[in-house]
């Protein structure tokens, strides 16, 4: 029985995690920033270009670029160890990913 | 019954294999949730194996060292707003003996993180697991070898070089239109289980503020030890990228009962120069000076915490040249100063950043 109710509360706590790393937020956190026409889009990209050479630069040299879903994993991971703001986060992903 | 087994036993036979079955459905259940998620998230950041892997000749003193080191990094990404990542390092450091040999020696392996972000609001992440203590800015972000720009650690690196296991919060923010705020803050538990795995009990935190007009940073970290000795740790950090030409400058200050010191580090892209510019650019200067200060500590406690033995200044410069993204060849010399005695520093190698995608990368 104990292995049971230990049993249940693991697979609870694990689609917990899951269904939180899953659940779609309720506001526009997603990575991709929006866009809605190409004048716009050539605006972000060129923050965004000023956004990765400011931001970037602060440890090494220009990276290059990598596919998409790559970028994405590197950007949150900079966003964490060089504590790089959301904003500057999502520009420089969508000039890198262009 | 029929098998030889009591009523009792039966009983018991027969709960362990419903709940074997009950296991396996719950873990298939389990699997199957999994799948579907991630069978959602196509377009989605993909886990990524990446890392660095360099060789290195270090002479010091007359005496050579052969260093050979790879120190892989998983970044496993779930959902919009968690990140595991970890970081191991794997370094052989080989050496003739004294009077003339074979090389040989230890290959040293460590954990440096293995930590669990989750990014909460666009003010805070909060980090639990085992990550590099936020102390300055070279333990957690200049560090890598195909990051620095001379291969030799600052002699202060050993008073800020640390991992800590516990819980985290950081990030960074705007404090307005020319400024961004950054912070970590932490709380660390005592671990003394395994070699690899060991960390002190104290807290700590880093404040920071980066001006992206000019590309200046600034801030200070502070740490308090909570143990039989309640010491406090501080320091200051300044980095600057001036927008015209292709210079970058970093420097740290670190005050500890260890020790004080500081070093100042710049390296200089040809990038600019008007000759060659096909190879020149592909070239970079690198050069820093140093100064350590003895602490409270004994000459042997220093030591064996990494740091000089005695008052000791350091000057090295040497070059960089970037093969391609990630890849670098590197050179470079120094001299150093102390009442210990005064030695030369000779170190050659190359730097190489790997990343993989472990998964596909199409959308």
């Amino acid at each position: 029985m104990k292995s049971k109710v230990l049993g249940a509360i693991w697979l609870l706590a694990l689609m917990s995690v899951i269904g939180v790393a899953a659940t779609p937020p309720r506001t526009n956190t997603s990575t991709e920033p929006v866009v809605r026409n190409s004048a716009e889009a050539e605006t972000m990209r060129l923050e965004g270009e000023k956004r990765f050479r400011a931001n970037c630069g602060r440890c090494h040299a220009a990276p290059q670029k990598f596919p998409p879903r790559m970028m994405a994993t590197i950007l949150r991971h900079m966003r964490v160890r060089a504590t790089i703001t959301d904003e500057d986060m999502r520009l420089v992903l969508f000039y890198m990913t262009q | 019954m029929s098998c030889g087994l009591s009523a009792p036993e039966f009983r018991a036979a027969t709960r362990r294999t419903l709940i074997l079955r009950g296991g396996k459905t719950l873990f298939l259940l389990a699997f199957l949730f999994a799948t579907q998620v991630l069978a959602q998230t196509t377009d989605r950041p993909v886990p990524i194996l990446t890392g660095t892997a360099g060789y290195f000749n270090f002479v010091t003193a007359g005496q050579n060292q052969l260093d050979a080191q790879i120190n892989p990094v998983v970044l496993l990404p779930l959902g919009d707003r968690w990140l595991v990542e970890s970081r191991a390092e794997f370094e052989g450091a080989f050496q003739r003996p004294p009077g003339g040999g074979s090389y040989g020696g230890m290959v040293s392996k460590n954990l440096d993180y293995a930590q669990a972000d989750y990014i909460a609001d666009r003010f805070v992440t909060v980090t639990v697991g085992r990550f590099l203590t936020p102390f300055g800015i070279f333990n957690e972000r200049l560090y890598p070898i195909w990051i620095r720009s001379l291969q030799q650690d600052p002699l202060i690196l050993p008073l800020s070089a640390q991992s800590s296991d516990g819980m985290m919060l950081r990030g960074g923010f705007p404090a307005n239109s020319r400024a961004n705020f950054n912070y970590a803050a932490y709380v660390s538990a005592i671990s003394t289980a395994h070699n690899n795995l060991q960390s002190n009990r104290d807290v700590g935190g880093r404040m920071g503020v980066f001006l992206p007009g000019p590309r200046i940073e600034f801030g200070g970290s502070w740490q308090k030890l909570l143990q039989n000795q309640r010491t406090n740790s501080f320091g200051f950090h300044f980095a600057w990228q001036p927008t015209r030409i292709p210079l970058n400058l970093h420097s740290e200050y670190a005050r500890s009962n260890a020790g004080s010191g500081y070093w100042v580090d710049g390296a200089y892209r040809f990038s600019q120069v008007v000759f060659w510019q096909k190879a020149m650019r592909h070239l970079e200067f690198a050069a820093r000076a140093e100064q350590f200060f003895n602490g409270q500590i004994s000459p042997d406690e220093a030591e064996a915490l990494g740091l000089p033995g005695a008052n000791t200044r350091e000057g090295e410069f040497g070059l960089n040249y970037y093969l391609r993204d990630g890849l670098k060849l590197v050179g470079s010399y120094g001299r150093q100063f102390s009442y210990a005695g005064n030695f030369n520093l000779w170190t050659t190698g190359i730097a190489y950043r790997f990343a993989l995608p472990l998964g596909r990368v199409e959308q």
